[in-house]
């Protein structure tokens, strides 16, 4: 898959395209696990994101956990299916979507 | 094949000291001038034999070293055995003798018909004279076929059926396709659906080389019998069409019709193996197309006497096997198939009925309409083969190996499927995680450390229409819907990596059944289709 990464100043901006599964959860969580020391600002902008499942949402988790000791996590951009499945497994309150 | 020739003495009524020399005179006189032979002495109206006749039977096995009594009745086999007989010389038994009159018939071929004889038996007769050299060519087809995969019955017996002989087989309470489909019409989707899984198993099936012939030498020798009735080119490009037919090492059944199909107990077994040969696909539809619409096309009733259903049925069945075999409902696709058909079986049709009825008026009119249609199609198709993707949609079933770099092409199998039922976007997304979840689900645990195969079928119901996906694996027993329900209002920091995805499966699919049945873990997920708005 497709993931943009812009990192500046402690702070990065993640953006994957299209479908976030079992094949392609891997590849972010290898983005995310490059940029996090000295990271203090991670958002995640799913502007072009399609799908996510349960891969994909373990790779939030563990970002959002990591985050949590270092600075803030926030979600962009999300669709409304994607929402959904937010919603369902209760990441909507986990997670900062804006 | 013995080398040297057979003579076979028929030995009558009785034998003993009264007419012993007469018969000995007789049977030498028979074999004077013969040479060096294989003597057969048949036995089948012999009544009694005395010790003088015995003493006959002793000289010309001294004269004849290659001698061989058959056909003895049980009275007559016990005299051969309590002389020693039986330990000098071949002594076989005569055939158990079974009476075929009024019995049901449940298969026919073009060499003969099959009859039940009771409840759990069927005897295969045959036609021709050679029948024992059919019987044991048959028998060695039916087991090769059956070691390769196809589920067949093996004779266990063979018999003598009036003039001819008969191989016995066991096939519990066996009902032939073309009486489920005469008696039980609610049957007929069932049937096409039978029908066609067992003959693309039999195309799927590699035959090692020389084990059985190509049956495109056949076709190429009836088209070059009867290509000069068509019109000036045509009779060429018929012949040239034929010949570039690839050649396949895939079985071919050759006779794979109703009558041949058989639901015995639960089992859908195929019973008539002597056609067995190697090609492409499109020689068993040709056949298929004779049986279950040419034949026809002159007096559209003969097939009530032959299959027990009417041309309607026949026709529908047809379509409808040509359909689902080729995964399609689009009608174009299938008409462009049918007529490479079509020509085959026309072309196969003339030759067999001028060969056979050449002078038969009947017969003449009815090959004028085979070969108006012939010339008509021949001038239109390019090729006569087919490839089933060439038009295929989505296929009934998906076997893969049970791996998550496979994800895509399960997605891909069931979004066919989806989008074929006409499924909004948002449900297939749905499904789409249901089947990612289940699917790497099986990937990760159901073989470990192993790999192994899963299957993964499509299944759409009306009223309401419902969409349901069906794995199944032969792993380990694992029921997934067991685990219990991650704690979704957990912050972060408590909340478990894992265990979510078969959460987020009952959530968005309407049902999600588990199951361990024959060794194979079998899980469902369906759901409720709405009608698409796009």
């Amino acid at each position: 898959m497709v993931i943009n990464k812009e990192v500046e100043n402690g702070r990065a901006v993640i953006a994957p395209e299209g479908r976030l599964d079992t094949v392609t959860a891997p590849e972010l969580e290898r983005v995310v696990k490059d940029c996090l020391p000295g990271l203090t600002s991670l958002v995640f902008d799913f502007a072009k994101l399609e799908y996510i499942s349960s891969a994909g949402l373990r790779v939030l988790l563990s970002a959002q956990k990591a985050m949590n000791a270092q600075g803030t996590m926030k979600l962009l951009n999300v669709n409304e299916t994607i929402m959904e499945i937010f919603e369902v497994t209760g990441f909507s309150d986990i997670l900062t979507i804006g | 094949m013995a080398e040297k020739n057979t003579v076979t003495v028929r030995l009558r009524g009785r034998i003993d000291s009264a007419n012993a020399s007469a018969t000995e005179a007789e049977i030498f006189a028979r074999l004077a001038g013969v040479g060096e032979c294989a003597v057969i002495l048949d036995a089948a109206e012999l009544q009694y034999i005395s010790s003088a006749g015995l003493r006959v039977i002793l000289r010309v096995k001294k004269a004849y070293r290659d001698l061989r009594i058959t056909n003895v009745s049980p009275e007559v086999y016990e005299i051969f055995e309590m002389t020693g007989f039986t330990e000098m010389m071949t002594v076989e038994k005569a055939y158990r003798v079974v009476s075929v009159e009024g019995c049901e018939v449940i298969g026919e071929g073009f060499n003969g018909k099959v009859y039940r004889i009771d409840r759990d038996n069927v005897v295969k007769t045959y036609k021709n004279a050679d029948a024992l050299a059919e019987i044991q060519h048959e028998r060695e087809v039916a087991r090769l076929a059956l070691i390769l995969g196809v589920p067949t019955a093996i004779s266990y017996d063979v018999v003598r059926v009036g003039e001819s002989y008969g191989s016995v087989f066991e096939l519990l309470n066996a009902r032939s396709f073309s009486k489920i489909l005469a008696k039980e019409p609610e049957r007929f989707d069932w049937c096409v659906s039978e029908y066609v899984k067992m003959l693309k198993k039999i195309h799927s099936i590699a035959v090692p080389a020389g084990k059985l012939p190509p049956i495109k030498n056949k076709v190429v020798a009836s088209v070059k019998r009867m290509k000069d009735l068509l019109p000036g080119p045509l009779g060429e490009k018929l012949l040239k069409l034929t010949e570039a037919i690839p050649e396949s090492d895939r079985m071919i059944h050759g006779d794979f019709h109703t009558k041949n199909i058989v639901l015995a107990g639960d089992e859908v077994l195929v019973i008539d193996m002597d056609t067995l040969s190697v090609g492409r696909p499109v020689f068993d539809f040709m056949n298929m197309y004779s049986a279950y619409v040419g034949y026809y096309e002159y007096d559209p009733d003969g097939v009530i006497g032959f299959q027990g259903y009417d041309i309607g049925v026949s026709k529908r069945f047809w379509h409808g096997v040509l359909a689902r075999y080729l995964n399609t409902k689009d009608e174009d696709k299938i008409t462009g198939v049918e007529n490479k058909i079509r020509v085959l079986s026309y072309a196969k049709m003339i030759d067999w009925s001028v060969r056979h009825f050449g002078g038969d008026e009947k017969r003449a009119a009815e090959r004028a309409i085979w070969l108006e249609n012939l010339i008509r199609l021949t001038d239109k198709v390019d090729s006569l083969d087919f490839e089933v993707s060439e038009c295929g949609e989505a296929p009934d079933e998906l076997e893969i190996e049970a791996a998550t770099e496979n994800l895509d092409k399960v997605l891909g199998y069931v979004g066919a499927h989806l989008e074929e039922a006409g499924c909004p976007m948002k449900t297939r997304m749905q499904f789409d995680l249901a089947v990612e979840e289940i699917f790497v689900n099986i990937a990760s645990y159901a073989y470990a450390p192993n790999t192994g195969k899963a299957t993964v079928k499509v299944d759409v119901s009306d009223d309401p229409k419902t969409v349901r996906v069906t794995f199944t694996d032969r792993g380990v027993p694992y029921d997934p819907l067991k685990r219990d329900d991650p704690d979704v209002t957990l912050p972060a920091s408590e909340r478990k990596i894992g265990g979510l995805g078969i959460y987020l499966t009952k959530k968005v699919m309407d049902e999600v059944r588990y199951e361990y049945k024959n060794g194979q873990n079998v899980l469902v997920i369906g759901k409720r289709i709405e009608r698409s708005r796009e």
